[in-house]
């Protein structure tokens, strides 16, 4: 499985790939993205199985980057990990399509309870 | 019976309100604590002490506006924003620290803490991505909640700031 890393702060990005590994998930493919638009972009290139999302970056924001891949017709699944974990952001993040949203700060359970019935 | 409109109902509602009414102490403590489990490392905690000034101090902050406008700013010396940094990157961490890693760490920090803080305030708000340099000035000083910690015995405060100036008194 390829999953997708998009976050514009490279610290954050690899603070989520230790996170996947201590919850258990280890042996994917990891691509990273600096924003929504790169992040844009190597969907349509890298072909992810799963992208994991910051919301508030540069150029490209998470939730313009989401809308952008359905207007287009991906449905690659989509969640978010994102300091804003209101219930309206939540919300916003669910009528565009997420799957989840995994509010910072977390650790590797929270990153088990949102992904378990998305990786295999 | 007829009311004369004296105005008093519209000059209540454009009462802004000041950060003390919203937020307390033990809220920003509190989601510092979990931010610093989280991102520092679990045995890392936060002691609610103050600790004096820092010595060449630097700070990080994200702004929030909305029906609340200001910053949330951490402020600690250059050599603990290199240590946090450090601890951020764990087996990452270069020999030599970039400007530009510290930056990305620190102002990591002060957006996750700043995220938590705005979900706490009514919304709906935006949230900036975060700075790193000279703190904002403080320009409203009853506009202001302000904890004062120490980590590995080294002094970090955090503010959550207005960014406006105080309102004209009521005549």
């Amino acid at each position: 499985m390829k999953i997708l890393i998009a976050d514009d702060s490279r610290v954050m990005r690899q603070i989520v790939i230790r996170t996947l590994r201590q919850a258990g998930y280890d042996d994917h493919d990891i691509v990273e993205a600096e924003d929504g638009a790169d992040a844009l972009a190597k969907v349509g290139s890298e072909k992810p199985d799963l992208v994991l999302s910051d919301w508030n970056m540069p150029n490209m924001t998470g939730i313009e980057c989401l809308q952008a891949l359905r207007s287009s017709g991906s449905a690659v699944p989509f969640g978010f990990v994102t300091s804003e974990g209101s219930p309206e952001m939540r919300e916003r993040a669910a009528n565009a399509g997420a799957l989840f949203l995994i509010a910072k700060p977390f650790n590797e359970e929270t990153f088990q309870e949102a992904l378990s019935g998305v990786i295999a | 019976m007829t009311t004369l409109d004296s105005g008093e109902r519209r000059r209540g509602s454009d009462t802004r309100p000041l950060i003390t009414e919203l937020i307390d102490e033990g809220t920003v403590e509190s989601i510092a604590q979990e931010a610093w489990i989280s991102l520092v490392g679990e045995d890392e905690v936060l002691v609610p002490l103050p600790g004096g000034p820092a010595t060449d101090p630097v700070s990080s902050w994200v702004d929030v506006v909305g029906p609340w406008t200001g910053s949330v700013v951490l402020t600690t010396g250059r050599r603990t924003a290199e240590e946090l940094t450090r601890a951020l990157l764990r087996e990452h961490s270069p020999a030599v620290l970039e400007e530009e890693d510290v930056a990305d760490a620190f102002g990591e920090i002060a957006n996750v803490v700043g995220g938590n803080v705005k979900a706490a305030l009514p919304g709906p708000s935006g949230l900036s991505l975060p700075d790193v340099g000279s703190a904002p000035a403080l320009r409203n000083p009853a506009d202001l909640c302000r904890v004062e910690l120490q980590w590995r015995g080294e002094p970090v405060s955090i503010s959550v700031q207005g960014a406006l100036p105080p309102l004209p008194a009521p005549r």
